[in-house]
């Protein structure tokens, strides 16, 4: 499994999801912490995926770090207390729209000297606003259930969970 | 917050940092990540608790090596689509021995192992 090298913001449908929402409910203090080392190696992740997209166009403020780190970590962590850890499998989708976010983050950083906090922000707003309408899309197409607690399961977990 | 606790903000700007030197032409093998994270978590908290330096301090210069160490896994990689952890370990060798020989030439003691 690599990292990103190509250009789409398509994300695929996540099917099949072997667990269920009632995981969390059933998981140790063990598979806690471990789901917890976990998502730190899946957010360093994203981090360099961004950073690829990002290239050498601007830098980003330690704030938006701080604020991108502490809300994409409670989602993942989140996901995958309630899916497992799916992240070999989803790799390629999430740091797909993982671009997207860079994308939109430079472009909300247009005229300042590096992407701030606001612009991680409205960024990272955009980006589950994609994922919330590809997964109803995705469900529509296959016609699965459209409700909020169906959507999450079919596609766009990582970033819109819960 | 405690240095054990922002370590791990710094490494995600770190992460980010050689993303940015790396760009898009080549991949990062996932088991590069677990490497990579383990290495300078310790190094960073060795800086931050013994030495007590300042991230925001210091952000400037190490986000700087860490786009060198990009570029320099970027090299090591040659023809390769992806930077694997052989290709890591090269890298971390290149960065910490000239971290290495600019603290020598700036007097500042540090641990063989090397430190960003």
């Amino acid at each position: 499994m690599s990292t990103h090298t190509g250009s789409s913001f398509q994300t695929d449908v996540t099917e099949s999801l072997a667990t269920s929402t009632d995981t969390f409910n059933t998981l140790s203090a063990v598979e806690i912490q471990e789901l917890e080392r976990q998502v730190e190696y899946i957010v360093d992740d994203c981090f360099f995926t961004v950073g690829q997209v990002v290239g050498m166009r601007t830098t980003v403020d330690y704030d938006a770090v701080m604020w991108w780190r502490d809300h994409y970590r409670e989602k993942f962590l989140a996901a995958m207390m309630a899916f497992g850890n799916r992240w070999m499998q989803d790799r390629s989708n999430v740091t797909s729209v993982a671009i997207m976010l860079a994308e939109r983050a430079v472009r909300y950083s247009e005229g300042k000297p590096s992407i701030d906090a606001d612009a991680a922000r409205r960024a990272a707003a955009d980006v589950e606003r994609h994922c919330e309408l590809h997964a109803r899309r995705a469900a529509r197409r296959q016609g699965r259930d459209t409700s909020d607690a169906a959507v999450p399961r079919i596609a766009g977990y990582w970033c819109t969970y819960p | 917050m405690t240095p054990a606790q922002e370590v791990d903000y710094i490494l995600n700007d770190c992460f980010f940092a050689v993303g940015q030197a790396v760009g898009t032409q080549k991949s990062l093998d996932f088991d590069v990540i677990p490497w990579w994270r383990a290495r300078y978590r310790a190094f960073f908290l060795h800086a931050m608790s013994a030495k007590g330096n300042s991230w925001l301090r210091d952000r400037h210069r190490v986000t700087a090596v860490g786009r060198f160490l990009g570029q320099r896994a970027l090299h090591h990689a040659g023809d390769s689509p992806s930077i694997d952890l052989r290709t890591a370990a090269l890298a971390s060798n290149d960065v910490e021995t000239g971290c290495r020989m600019n603290a020598e030439r700036e007097g500042v003691s540090v641990p063989t192992s090397g430190r960003a």
